[in-house]
């Protein structure tokens, strides 16, 4: 058995026969009583996430998994394949077991896999992740009091909000847990 | 971050604490950080040590998670109005986010009033620290613990029991586990229903359920502590009492919470004697409040993570990150 307080992100969770992989977690310890770690879990079956508090004191259920540094391959629509770049290795995920941070992909992408024995569960993204500006609108002129902002669109498809200064072509960095532009990429 | 920057930025902060309390009255006293009793709290695991004397006799010792017990001692020997910054120790916590394992806290204390006078002062604090970098806050909200529960989780804790919160965490899909005390009960339904809706705007949450008094003064009802926690940009800044000063009550609390820590296996301190004969001298009601010095500086600028406000995190001394 585990505790609460040895929970990180990507840990895997065993709750009600459900395997859960921890997206998010924050220790919170309460003016008077016991401490808590709160935490946002995805069901890895039906990608559902749910917030899931657990009193330090708790025993818990780890589930034994591995993180397998990979790389997006391509996709058919259905399926996503990755590569182990050492090994050669494939394996491949359905669109469900990814869910929304299908968006953050683009062929290349170094990702972390947590396998369960041989079989892929889901994916982990790095923090944040370059992209190129394919697509930005001028700045409106006038429009520089303070933090103004404009939809560019990335060499991925994905449409974010970032500063009017930015230019096509130009590189920056996107949070994929806020899902936030972060800075601009200097050559 | 310009270390400069922090190193300012912590100086004004501290400038504007030692102000504000001086135009008030109060004394600046220094309390000690090594002691014989750190703290009775079963939840809060302090620095242990020893002290070895002159004929190598050895004391047992911590260093304190609060400097609470030297406070109440000065105002139990006739100090009106007292504040002290001190360096507070807690281990077992995190090491960045909200928490160091070394912070400042910020302790005053008053005779005289009680703590909805100490909420008046709070929020002047706050607002004269965010003015000292032009943050201003709209209007402190004050919410009891009882109306927050009637309107987000619909329980009375007027009425409920320990099996009460428990039917209500298992009615709402919260998970509960067989050694959770009414206490830890009550925690999971505020953690997951109240504190989310508390918002960023600057609100004081009182009267906390009796099991939650800690060393405060209860209600005219005696269902709940005369306590106190303010919330800004949903970070809690600080805890605060009408305090209690019944000798008696303290002392059955102490024993509680020693037991508590026996039974977690946790090194059981001493009662602070000396601090348990000074408590019937201070005259009632007297209010105290507990701030950390960081958070606030955090609140004031702006910041997210406490790393930014410091010189020296400790994940960068230990080498954890």
């Amino acid at each position: 058995m585990a505790s609460p307080n040895d929970i990180k992100k990507g840990t895997v969770i065993r709750l009600n026969g459900e395997l859960w992989v921890v997206i998010e977690f924050q220790r919170v310890s309460p003016g008077k009583g016991s401490s808590f770690v709160r935490t946002r879990v995805k069901n890895i079956r039906s990608g559902k996430i749910v917030e899931q508090n657990f009193k330090s004191a708790e025993s818990l259920e780890f589930e034994d998994v591995q993180y397998k540094k990979m790389q997006y391959l391509y996709s058919d629509g259905q399926l996503y394949t990755f590569m182990d770049n050492q090994s050669y290795e494939q394996v491949q995920l359905s669109a469900s077991d990814i869910g929304d941070d299908v968006k953050y992909f683009k062929e290349g992408l170094e990702v972390t896999i947590i396998m369960h024995g041989e079989t892929p569960l889901t994916v982990q993204l790095p923090k944040k992740i370059q992209y190129q500006i394919v697509s930005a609108p001028p700045a409106v002129k006038g429009d520089t009091s303070g933090n103004v902002t404009k939809e560019v669109e990335l060499d991925n498809g994905l449409k974010v909000r970032a500063p009017i200064f930015i230019k096509e072509g130009e590189q920056v960095m996107v949070n994929t847990e806020t899902g936030e532009y972060t800075e601009r990429v200097s050559e | 971050m310009n270390i400069q920057t922090i190193a300012l930025e912590r100086q004004t902060v501290a400038d504007t604490i030692r102000q504000f309390f001086r135009a008030r009255d109060y004394v600046e006293v220094d309390t000690p950080i090594l002691v014989r009793s750190p703290g009775m709290e079963p939840n809060l695991m302090p620095f242990e040590t020893e002290l070895v004397d002159e004929r190598g006799i050895v004391h047992p010792g911590g260093l304190i998670t609060s400097p609470e017990y030297s406070m109440k001692k000065l105002l139990g020997r006739g100090m009106e109005r007292i504040f002290t910054i001190a360096p507070v120790f807690r281990n077992g916590e995190e090491l960045g986010g909200t928490h160091q394992p070394e912070f400042r806290m910020l302790e005053w204390y008053r005779q005289g009033a009680d703590y909805q006078a100490c909420m008046d002062e709070t929020e002047a604090l706050v607002r004269a620290v965010g003015a000292a970098f032009s943050r201003t806050f709209p209007a402190f909200r004050r919410l009891r613990v009882r109306d927050l529960f009637l309107e987000y989780v619909g329980v009375d804790l007027d009425t409920v029991d320990a099996t009460g919160l428990r039917v209500a965490c298992g009615d709402r899909g919260l998970r509960t586990d067989p050694s959770d005390t009414e206490s830890d009960l009550f925690y999971r339904l505020f953690l997951s229903f109240v504190e989310p809706r508390l918002g960023p705007d600057p609100v004081f949450v009182y009267d906390y359920p009796k099991h939650q008094a800690s060393l405060s003064q209860l209600t005219d009802d005696g269902k709940y502590g005369q306590r106190f926690e303010l919330y800004v940009d949903g970070l809690e800044l600080c805890n605060g009492f009408t305090e209690l000063t019944d000798v008696a009550e303290q002392r059955k609390r102490f024993l509680e919470e020693a037991a508590e820590r026996r039974d977690l296996g946790k090194t059981v301190f001493p009662l602070d004697e000396e601090f348990l004969s000074l408590l019937p001298r201070i005259r009632q009601p007297a209010y105290g409040n507990a701030l950390g010095v960081e958070r606030l500086h955090m609140v004031a600028t702006g910041k997210k993570s406490i790393e930014d406000v410091l010189l020296f995190p400790a994940s960068q001394l230990f080498g954890t990150k």
